[in-house]
């Protein structure tokens, strides 16, 4: 036993460390063999693709396609002589941009800071940015790279609007946003008789600006929408649970793409001969109705999810149940789903580039039937949809970060 | 108390104010509503049809469609009949689509658990992944596969692979096994089936004893080696019986000078396009539900996994995973579903799925009567799709909640 006690124990390093540069590459890459072989393997593959593309995007790829394409990525044909003879047409998507400016400026204004604040400030940076790119449109003069510019100034005078006049409140700026999506229709669409507002007919309406148009039109009714199917899905009327279940089950159950051709070419049947017809019209009511069925099972999900107890609770205070639905029910439901909720905004947004089959021009079809019409740039049909890629992948992603801020200030998940 | 007519009042209440009377007004006005609101439109198609001579009905069905196909699974001729061709665009359709869904299973479920990676540069390559193939369009992701697939050499500078496989602008071109003779062929495929089936359940018998006993049975190795046995005895067998093997392996070789490729079996350029961008985009979605689904797990299950001595692949597999399953699989079907319906964009990149051929088909046949068919079609591959899933869902459901 002495002996024992007296041999020292047998001696053990401390712990790795798991502190500094070499502490965490080894908690974070080297922590086992196998760790370290795919971290090798990885390695070696990551670096092979990173070389291989930076060679590709700097050395081999020839960007003068997006360059010579230029403005017409963001309004389409709309500037061209055909769509609007005789005078320049391209102040009017420049002004719709300076009304969403003004009222990105009003939203950043009412909520003071955070996320808000970051994109209202991108938003208004990027188009002002847009004066120094190459825009080769047939038009484009000191005039609309003024009006880009102004875009700075319209969101501080939005941002004036609602700090120091009785419309910086958030209802009566949904009220204005609403009110100026209209305008923006109007302006784009024209006015027969008003000079300088000669209608351009819908089929010159293309680029980014019919992708942002079609999603804000669907983002805007599908909400609602899908929140009156999912509460007649989940009432007790079993004559309204059946309509919306088979609405619901119906455009979920088919391709949107199928849903817009039909568009074209049953809808106009189903209306009298003589009933005024738009093409452009049919295919946002068509992806706003697909994507209020998916909204309305997202909403159905938080409503599920909701406490019995909540609604419970409200009825036992007396409350009638439009006002339990309405103050209780639905704003606990569409917070728990913000997530689900912006997910299908995004899918909307990027399917709003599915309007090439009813032969609109939007972002991806303008690209596209650029290069079937100009075989010499058939060989940079890689770098036209990497630009694409890239372009839709800012817009989705900004769309996702300012979800993640909104949840953080809900702070779902921490009540 | 004005006097109220009794005719009025329903249970002492007056009717304007009873909430069941309401409740049955505003649905009876509601469902009036709908029904003539359909109906005035197929008031106004039928009224179409007989003053504009539209064509409509489904006599065209018998008539032959005298348009070929693209691509197709099953053999396929002009002169063959609408609903013939019409059949095969839906197979187009169902074999990309099953094809989709097993392939892009399988890449979302190693990018979710790549996510979930303790090593840092793994979860991080598999974040980007999902971050950028999530949030691009897919059409815009087909488009930049069609052109990265045309911009491979042409068949007569295509590249081959050892003899055998031929890659390039047209397709990809494989050795395939093809029949010698219909009845061999046929048999050995019946014991192949047979020889599964008895793979599976040795399988599955030695998997119960190994969880009763707790004894190493290798459950794995003992199927899979008794059915490639009984596959192998059944081909011998049949070799020596009809003289020749049942299946003989058909290489391609490129044909002259015509840039064609015969013998093998070659999977056309816009079917690759398509199923690659399926599945990267598909799987992109899995991913993040997978990655969900092992979160949900409690941290103490594969903890304890581990404390009981499995290996974190183990601990992985019976532990983590089937408790995951639970909150995988119902959006994981409707991810499956999503993908059907994308495979719709396959019009695009000029490949002939239902959607396409459809298209093309309300050229020389009544629009309204195609556009029936198609919503149908789709419809019952969606309601199949999500019965098959929800059954497993079943099984996956604990007891008892």
């Amino acid at each position: 036993m002495a002996m024992n006690l007296n041999t020292a124990p047998a001696s053990e390093l401390p712990p790795r460390s798991t502190r500094g540069m070499a502490g965490w590459m080894h908690a974070n890459l080297f922590s086992s063999r196998f760790n370290s072989i795919l971290t090798v393997a990885f390695g070696v593959a990551l670096a092979a693709a990173l070389w291989f593309g930076l060679r590709w995007i700097f050395l081999a790829a020839d960007w003068t396609l997006i360059s010579t394409l230029g403005g017409r990525f963001i309004i389409g044909q709309y500037n061209a002589e055909s769509a609007c003879p005789g005078s320049n047409c391209f102040w009017r998507p420049q002004a719709v941009l300076l009304l969403f400016t003004v009222l990105m400026g009003m939203a950043w204004g009412i909520t003071g800071r955070g996320v808000v604040k970051q994109v209202a400030i991108a938003t208004a940076a990027a188009a002002a940015a847009f004066t120094f790119l190459p825009y080769s449109l047939d038009r484009m003069g000191l005039d609309v790279r003024l009006l880009l510019v102004a875009n700075l100034p319209a969101l501080a005078v939005g941002w004036g609007l609602a700090r120091y006049t009785p419309l910086g409140t958030a209802r009566r700026t949904a009220i204005l946003g609403g009110s100026a999506f209209l305008l923006a229709l109007v302006l784009l669409r024209g006015l027969p008789g008003v000079p300088g507002l000669q209608p351009v007919s819908v089929i010159y309406w293309g680029g980014l600006m019919l992708n942002l148009l079609l999603a804000v039109s669907g983002i805007m009714f599908s909400l609602p929408i899908g929140i009156a199917l999912a509460l007649g899905r989940r009432g007790q009327l079993p004559v309204v649970k059946l309509l919306c279940v088979a609405f619901i089950e119906i455009f979920r159950g088919v391709p949107l793409i199928t849903l817009l051709f039909m568009s074209q070419v049953l809808v106009p049947l189903a209306f009298p001969e003589n009933f005024p017809q738009d093409s452009l019209f049919r295919a946002a009511v068509v992806i706003t109705l697909f994507s209020a069925a998916y909204m309305a099972e997202n909403i159905r999900g938080g409503l599920q999810a909701l406490h019995p107890g909540q609604v419970e609770a409200a009825r036992a205070l007396g409350l009638p149940s439009w006002q339990t639905t309405l103050l209780i029910s639905l704003p606990q439901a569409i917070r728990n789903v913000i997530p689900a909720i912006v997910g299908q905004f995004i899918s909307l947004f990027k399917d709003t580039s599915l309007v090439y089959i009813i032969g609109m021009l939007d972002l991806v079809a303008i690209g596209r039937s650029f290069i079937q019409g100009n075989t010499e740039f058939l060989d940079n049909a890689l770098e036209l949809f990497v630009f694409l890629a890239l372009v839709f992948w800012v817009f989705t992603c900004s769309m996702s970060y300012v979800s993640r801020g909104i949840e953080r200030n809900l702070g779902v998940g921490e009540r | 108390m004005a006097a109220i007519p009794r005719c009025l009042i329903y249970q002492g209440i007056p009717i304007w104010r009873h909430v069941r009377v309401i409740e049955w007004a505003a649905q009876l006005v509601s469902g009036v509503l709908v029904v003539a609101l359909v109906g005035w439109f197929f008031a106004n198609i039928s009224n179409a049809i007989g003053e504009r001579e539209i064509p409509s009905g489904f006599d065209f069905l018998s008539r032959a469609y005298q348009t070929p196909i693209g691509h197709h699974f099953l053999p396929y001729e002009s002169s063959d009949s609408f609903l013939y061709a019409f059949v095969v665009a839906a197979t187009n359709t169902l074999t990309v689509a099953i094809a989709g869904i097993i392939l892009a299973t399988a890449l979302g479920a190693l990018v979710g658990v790549a996510r979930m990676s303790s090593n840092w540069l793994v979860s991080k390559a598999a974040l980007a992944y999902v971050e950028f193939f999530r949030n691009v369009p897919l059409l815009v992701q087909l488009f930049f596969w069609f052109y990265l697939i045309l911009s491979l050499p042409p068949v007569e500078d295509g590249y081959v692979i050892a003899q055998q496989v031929y890659v390039n602008n047209a397709g990809l071109s494989l050795p395939w096994p093809t029949a010698n003779g219909f009845d061999a062929a046929v048999t050995w495929l019946g014991l192949a089936m047979v020889a599964v089936i008895a793979g599976v359940a040795v399988y599955v018998g030695l998997g119960r004893r190994e969880t009763s006993t707790g004894k190493a049975t290798h459950a794995v190795v003992m199927g899979g080696s008794t059915a490639i046995v009984i596959a192998a005895a059944s081909w011998l067998i049949i070799a020596a019986v009809v003289g020749e093997a049942p299946f003989a392996i058909s290489q391609p070789a490129p044909q002259g000078t015509f840039g064609r490729i015969s013998g093998g079996f070659t999977l056309p350029g816009g079917l690759i396009v398509l199923l690659i961008g399926l599945v990267v985009y598909t799987s992109s979605f899995i991913a993040e539900i997978v990655r969900a689904g092992i979160q949900s797990v409690n941290r103490g299950q594969p903890e304890a996994a581990r404390a009981l001595g499995l290996s974190p692949m183990k601990a992985l597999r019976h532990v983590t995973f089937p408790q995951a399953m639970r909150v995988i699989v119902p959006p994981l079907i409707s991810q499956h579903l999503n993908l059907t319906k994308n495979s719709s964009l396959a019009g695009a990149i000029g490949y002939s799925d239902l959607t396409n051929v459809a298209k093309t088909m309300t050229q020389t046949a009544p629009a309204v009567s195609i556009f029936l068919l198609i919503m149908v079609a789709y419809l019952a591959m969606s309601l199949t799709f999500s019965l098959i899933g929800n059954l497993y869902n079943r099984q996956l459901r604990l007891k008892g909640s």
